[in-house]
């Protein structure tokens, strides 16, 4: 489903993600009887439902974990699906927006640190194209990285998405006010998004100056045994 | 395009970049349709963050950004750090330059199997770049045993004065290694022709020597004649082998009766030089090919494989490949021969039935044969196009001849009389085949008559000879070429008329069909009729019957 993008477009839309594959993000992390189940992975909410406990059973199977966490997988991902369904009856506005994603995450052994702008009106993105150019041009040899930076977009991206069916929600009890919208539109969620006017202005180039460059590049780091050690331990100090 | 700093006294030097030939819409200071299609978002004029200055702002950096190293690939990594916008949008605009050349069009590809990987991409790139050395390196001398200075040469089946090498090096590895055939291909003549030392009294024999023949050993004439055989060895022993006549670069003197047999050898028997060699009785055949060379057109006759080297050295060197492979050319000559004579057969008996099977034969193998001679290949190519074309190839090619030169238009004037008469033949559908022998009978009258010209007066520069009988055949080529195309107008007329057939009796056959259906039908109706009058007349039997015996009261 495609919006005919112009900037004074404010028509609403229906809640998806704003990327070429409408595909959920969903997240795993389940501990029982001392084991711990971590993963992320997309799901297409289109598949049928029966298929989320198809998939719990073949996960258990093949990491050969006990039986208890077949449940606990198809209740977490079936949980998330619901959720994303309930906001899929929703608007939500997506008017001309950059906004910059940032990258923090660490594979195995390596570690990925970017910094990067993403536009939710391009309804032709593909996190998964990204992330294998990403991979490409860095000359990740780990198959497992690609998948992961791409998670990552995605889940920033659902977020964002939520946002702004919340704001869409906003503004439509404040829709008293003509003025009002039109202003809570303009500011909605003006936090993220880049200031389009003032980047994309006549006079102004495209072309970053070279001191910002750093801040706009990848840091791919590949990690020694002993520092994935410590960073997973401390990871886990974090989370509990 | 890059320009250092000016200074008045040196010329602006331009850096030239590599584009291919379908990006030449590029320009600097304009977006082309191309792109305008391609991209549409930025000139659609949606939003304020697409605009054509925008697209032009990323082209640009882009491709300068690949300009200032044009030899490492260019990854889109590196780009949109630099760029504000959109990754999805630049990495759209990336794929296009790349797509289209304008970027990384001289760059290291990329090597598909990720298991080649660094995590650095200069290494990448040199491991995808594989070095072949044959042969030592430079500045490495291969020795027979570790303190000799004898360098050891090839081992060589046709080269004698490296024998003792040959026997240390098998004594010492225990392996010898066949010689490659291209390099024995390339290298054997060469070693042949150094000078041999003498084994006795060391000098170099130049112009003759006498071979040992139970081994290796060589003296030259001045000992042989001296008695200095060496230990243990007695005159009865030593073979005399010739080293005069082997050198390339002297004794090539050529009369132009040489040349002109030698041409005219070339042009009847193409590459099979050992014919030609016969012909031309003074000449070896390394002479011949030599001279056919060092002739300004020489090439041209050669084929397409030895035009690529401009240089007459060069020229040489693929000469002698050619020459010393000729075991395996020789299957390719043969065919060649037999090609050429089939076509010159089938051009005298002009007998159509026998032109096509060749014709066909050709027009299933590939196009651009590195072994065949051009005249084959322009052979090849007229019975693939359509004879206009190769008719307004052959006119054109003798049209720039002409512009060459005022000379060869002389001769040209009476090819040109027969030209249009061959071309002219799509009017004579009906004898085709006598076309083809007036053409082919024309051509031969043409080139004996050329020929007997020059052999009066020799001024007539023998290249536009050449081009003459080029030209010729050229046209009779495109003449073949014509009626090929008649032949399978008419082929393609008789099977569409077959077609139409099929389909007429297939729609008879249903037609006839439906007929039988309907008489089935109608039958059926007409019992269904009759059923039904039976009905009613039952019907009104049993009616009448209970009437006769009476009716039970109505209530009313």
């Amino acid at each position: 489903m495609k919006l005919p993008a112009t900037s004074s477009s404010k028509a609403p839309v229906k809640f998806r993600m704003p990327t070429a594959d409408n595909l959920v993000p969903i997240r795993l992390d389940i501990e029982t009887e001392g084991q711990r189940y971590k993963d992320a992975f997309t799901w297409n909410p289109s598949d049928p439902d029966s298929e989320v406990v198809v998939f719990a059973k073949r996960t258990v199977r093949d990491l050969k974990l006990p039986p208890q966490f077949i449940t606990q997988i198809a209740q977490s991902i079936q949980t998330q699906l619901t959720e994303f369904r309930s906001y899929e009856g929703q608007d939500m506005y997506t008017a001309e927006k950059i906004v910059p994603i940032k990258l923090d995450l660490r594979v195995n052994h390596t570690l990925i640190k970017d910094h990067f702008l993403w536009d939710l009106n391009n309804y032709e993105s593909d996190p998964e194209e990204f992330a294998r150019t990403f991979c490409n041009d860095m000359g990740i040899e780990d198959p497992e990285v690609g998948p992961a930076v791409a998670f990552a977009i995605r889940e920033q991206l659902y977020e964002i998405a939520i946002q702004s069916v919340a704001s869409a929600r906003e503004i439509k009890i404040s829709k008293k006010g003509r003025r009002g919208a039109e202003h809570a539109i303009s500011s909605k969620g003006g936090g993220n998004a880049l200031d389009l006017m003032k980047l994309f202005r006549y006079n102004s180039s495209v072309v970053r100056k070279r001191k910002e460059w750093y801040v706009y590049e990848p840091i791919v780091d590949i990690l020694s045994n002993e520092e994935v050690d410590a960073l997973e331990a401390r990871e886990d100090r974090n989370t509990r | 395009m890059e320009m250092p700093q000016y200074d008045p006294n040196t010329k602006p030097e331009f850096e030239l970049y590599t584009i291919p030939s379908h990006s030449s819409w590029f320009r600097w200071d304009d977006i082309h349709e191309t792109e305008r299609t391609a991209l549409k978002e930025f000139f659609d004029g949606s939003s304020i963050s697409r605009t054509p200055k925008i697209y032009k702002e990323y082209r640009d950096f882009m491709i300068n950004k690949y300009r200032e190293e044009p030899s490492r690939r260019l990854t889109f990594t590196q780009v949109r750090k630099s760029l504000v916008g959109d990754v999805s949008l630049l990495h759209k605009v990336f794929r296009f330059l790349d797509e289209w050349g304008l970027i990384n069009f001289g760059a290291v590809s990329r090597g598909d199997d990720s298991d080649n990987r660094d995590s650095s991409l200069g290494d990448t790139e040199l491991k995808n770049q594989v070095k072949i050395e044959e042969g030592a390196p430079n500045g490495v001398r291969v020795v027979a045993l570790p303190n000799s200075l004898k360098p050891i040469s090839v081992p060589n089946s046709g080269a004698d004065g490296s024998g003792n090498g040959k026997v240390a090096v098998a004594g010492e590895t225990g392996v010898k290694l066949p010689p490659l055939a291209s390099y024995s291909d390339v290298f054997g003549d060469l070693v042949k022709l150094k000078g041999f030392k003498c084994g006795s009294c060391g000098e170099q024999c130049n112009s003759g020597c006498y071979e040992y023949s139970k081994g290796s050993f060589v003296i030259c004439e001045k000992c042989f004649k001296n008695g200095n055989y060496g230990e243990d060895k007695s005159k009865d022993d030593f073979r005399f082998s010739d080293l005069g006549g082997n050198s390339l670069t002297h004794g090539a003197t050529w009369t132009e009766a040489e040349t002109l047999l030698l041409l005219e050898s070339v042009m009847r028997h193409g590459d099979n030089w050992e014919l030609v060699a016969q012909n031309v009785p003074t000449k070896s055949k390394l002479d011949c090919i030599s001279k056919l060379i060092e002739l300004p057109f020489g090439e041209f006759m050669m084929g397409s494989a030895h035009e690529m080297n401009s240089c007459p050295t060069g020229s040489l060197n693929s000469l002698k490949e050619g020459q010393s492979a000729s075991s395996e050319n020789q299957n390719d000559v043969k065919m060649e021969d037999q090609v050429h004579d089939q076509m010159n057969e089938s051009k005298q008996n002009g007998d159509a039935a026998t032109e096509e099977p060749p014709a066909k034969r050709k027009r299933i193998a590939p196009l651009s044969d590195g072994g065949s001679t051009l005249i084959k290949q322009v052979a090849h190519i007229s019975t693939m196009v359509g004879p206009h074309v190769t008719a307004a190839a052959a006119e054109a090619a003798v049209a720039a001849l002409c512009n060459e030169s005022s000379c060869p238009r002389e001769i040209f004037d009476g090819d040109e009389d027969y030209l249009a008469n061959g071309l002219s033949s799509p009017t004579m559908v009906s004898d085709p085949e006598r076309a083809l022998q007036v053409d082919a009978s024309k051509m031969e009258e043409n080139q004996s008559e050329t020929q007997d010209a020059s052999s009066e007066k020799n001024d007539v520069p023998l290249n536009l000879r050449i081009r003459t009988a080029t030209a010729t055949a050229l046209g009779a080529a495109a003449a073949n070429a014509k009626l090929l195309a008649d032949q399978e107008d008419r082929e393609i007329e008789h099977l569409v008329a077959i077609i139409i057939e099929t389909q007429m009796k297939k729609l008879h056959s249903k037609i006839n069909y439906f007929d039988d259906l309907e008489l089935i039908m109608e039958k059926e109706y007409n019992e269904m009729m009759q059923l039904k009058e039976c009905l009613v007349e039952e019907r009104i039997d049993v009616l009448e019957r209970a009437l006769k015996t009476g009716v039970s009261k109505w209530r009313s």
